[in-house]
């Protein structure tokens, strides 16, 4: 095996620029490899943590018929102090108890449907950051009377500015319209088209007053210290309240779970294309090595060296290809995740069109230490699956024949 | 004709022949080629281009089928065995050497001779203390550690002839081994293996149309148009 080994060590530095073009392409194979899982990666993580941070939380706690019957008299009994009691749950970073309704939001010039939250500003703030994502005005610190949040696109929608008023009209808990004038406070950007288009935030006491509920929380949102915690937290909950709707964010956001399968398909899909590219570049350069040594194979047989050795012989040549390019290609695939990791790519070009599908514009890739393995056993599985055919027309062929290739 | 030496026989064809299928053109390589030759013969088998040299050796060394006729080998019928079990037999039992001298071109010179060596499994230390001893013998020690394309042809010829001889073989198949050589280096290489035959009393058949080895051989077999014209021992 160690002849065997020297051969086809000193064989791949035979042609030495073929050699250095299949290694090439083996590096920049691993290298677009793991740059798209990284990328791809980063897109699902920008989008899901966007999704979670800013609109629907880890966990979500409603009252059982509300879901399915969003009327304004389905609050969760005792509500805050419930929210309240959760704020000393360890494994939960912070909690909002809101108020939920649907309505119309309308200024002079326009209206438009959308969802009305009654929040309490510093609960709310430590759950969404949206806070944080306030282009125009403030968070809820003017001194405004009845300050209204909305998304910037539903401002440009209505023709609105920061202290426009604005009337939110909606239905009490006698089912009577009610409505209520409110100054625009501050315009939000988030990633979320739904909070962008078509969702105001007004004062939870607001909303109650006006929709005349004694006790008004219809949704409490949770933020848990650590995402993997919700295997615990989620049944303790469960349990702990078994009247009430207790959801996790993969229930909540069913599209979000989908979209985690479609990317992660979609990334099989351009890893496979990847490597059939890789495997049809190593087949030919194997094989163009094997005819080009036709009678030196043809020799090696007749002086009686089995098909066995030879088959191994032409493995282990490509095996030494890809042990060379294999490295490389990740060693500059890791440096390249950590650099954007820390720069992260610029995509604001692209922002708009980003911001409607609910991205944000600067992407962080990210890739497990775990993926590193795969893509190098993957690229030697590959070059394995490229090595055979060439390795099988090695040994197929007849040693006479060869003997006398010119 | 005259009958060879009373030697043990090591090869044995009766009635070989060799037919080819060049399209829908059969060619009759070989027809009822019956030889027997025996232990430490130097034999040259001779004819023009087309008349069977290289498929009759091809046939003795295992390395083609005929197509009717039996052919034994060291005692065994070889057109019988498997594919594998052939490359086994042609493994321990021949040495051959290429007019190409069909030298791997990877490997130094003394690593062409260990290789194999390395086939047969033969211990480390008496594979390398064989290969140099053998590198000597054949003045190429200083040339050892040089790959094939820093030889001469007549060096390469040599090493070739050397990793023949390395794996012990029963006996050695030439074909056309001067034909690239010039008249120095062929001269050279003949005497090696003529002092081989006598020394060591290895077999050697060559198929050839070089004077130069015609003169050396002792037994000369005449082939035309795949019939064995004449086939004359020199005393």
């Amino acid at each position: 095996m160690k002849m065997l080994a020297t051969i086809a060590w000193r064989n791949v530095w035979r042609s030495r620029g073929r050699s250095l073009v299949v290694i090439g392409s083996i590096v920049v194979g691993i290298w677009a490899l793991i740059f798209m899982l990284g990328f791809m990666n980063g897109f699902m993580i920008s989008y899901i943590n966007g999704a979670i941070k800013h609109e629907i939380s880890h966990i979500q706690i409603h009252e059982a018929n509300f879901k399915k019957d969003p009327n304004i008299g389905f609050v969760i009994p005792g509500g805050m102090d419930l929210a309240e009691f959760l704020t000393s749950n360890p494994r939960i970073q912070a909690v909002s108890p809101r108020s939920l309704t649907s309505g119309m939001i309308s200024s002079p010039r326009k209206s438009s449907g959308g969802r009305i939250y009654g929040v309490i500003p510093d609960r709310e703030r430590s759950v969404t950051h949206h806070d944080s994502l306030i282009t125009e005005g403030s968070y809820f610190k003017s001194d405004l009377k009845n300050p209204v949040i909305i998304g910037k696109e539903l401002a440009n929608t209505l023709k609105v500015r920061l202290n426009s008023k604005v009337v939110l009209t909606f239905q009490d808990r006698e089912n009577n319209l009610v409505a209520g004038a409110f100054r625009v406070a501050g315009l939000l950007e988030t990633t979320s088209p739904q909070i962008n288009k078509a969702s105001a935030y007004i004062l939870m006491e607001d909303l109650t007053r006006i929709a005349g509920l004694k006790e008004g929380v219809h949704e409490i949102a949770l933020l848990l210290e650590n995402p993997e915690s919700e295997t615990v937290v989620l049944p303790d909950l469960r349990s702990a309240h078994p009247d009430l709707l207790i959801e996790s964010w993969r229930e909540i956001a069913p599209e979000l779970e989908l979209f985690l399968s479609m990317t992660d398909s979609f990334l099989w899909v351009l890893i496979g294309i990847i490597m059939i590219a890789l495997i049809f570049g190593i087949i030919n350069t194997m094989l163009m090595a094997v005819l080009e040594r036709y009678r030196e194979l043809g020799m090696l047989m007749a002086i009686g060296m089995n098909k066995w050795r030879i088959f191994m012989m032409i493995v282990i040549e490509t095996i030494f290809l890809s042990l060379v390019g294999g490295p490389i290609g990740i060693l500059l695939g890791l440096m390249t995740m950590y650099w954007l990791g820390m720069q992260g790519i610029d995509l604001s070009a692209y922002s708009e069109g980003l911001r409607e599908y609910g991205y944000s514009s600067i992407l962080y890739p990210y890739i497990e230490n775990s993926s590193y393995v795969y893509v190098a056993a993957g690229v030697i599985i590959t070059a394995l699956l490229g090595a055979l055919y060439p390795a099988y027309k090695a040994v197929q062929l007849n040693p006479t024949e060869a003997l006398h290739t010119v | 004709m005259e009958t060879v030496t009373d030697k043990k026989i090591v090869i044995e064809t009766r009635d070989i022949a060799k037919v080819y299928h060049d399209s829908k053109i059969a060619v009759q390589a070989l027809r009822d080629v019956d030889l027997e030759i025996s232990e430490g013969e130097f034999t040259a088998i001779v004819g023009p281009s087309g008349s069977g040299k290289t498929t009759l050796l091809n046939i003795i060394g295992g390395l083609d089928n005929p197509t009717a006729g039996t052919i034994k080998v060291a005692g065994r019928d070889i057109s019988k065995l498997k594919d594998s079990e052939r490359i086994d037999f042609r493994l321990h039992n021949i040495g051959f050497v290429f007019q190409q001298y069909n030298l791997i071109p990877v490997l130094t010179a003394r690593e062409n001779v260990e290789f194999i060596m390395l086939l047969q499994k033969i211990p480390v230390h008496e594979m390398k203390a064989r290969s140099l001893h053998l590198l000597e013998e054949v003045g190429l020690k200083e040339k050892a550690n040089v790959r094939p394309s820093e030889l001469s042809g007549g060096q390469q010829q040599r090493v070739a002839v050397v990793r023949a001889l390395a794996s012990r073989p029963k006996f050695i198949l030439a074909d056309e081994p001067t034909a690239n050589l010039d008249s120095a280096s062929a001269a050279n290489l003949l005497d090696m293996m003529a002092r081989m035959n006598q020394e060591e009393g290895m077999t050697f058949i060559f198929s050839t149309h070089d004077q130069r080895v015609i003169d050396k051989a002792r037994r000369v077999v005449t082939l035309e148009d795949g019939i064995i014209k004449s086939d004359e021992v020199r005393s």
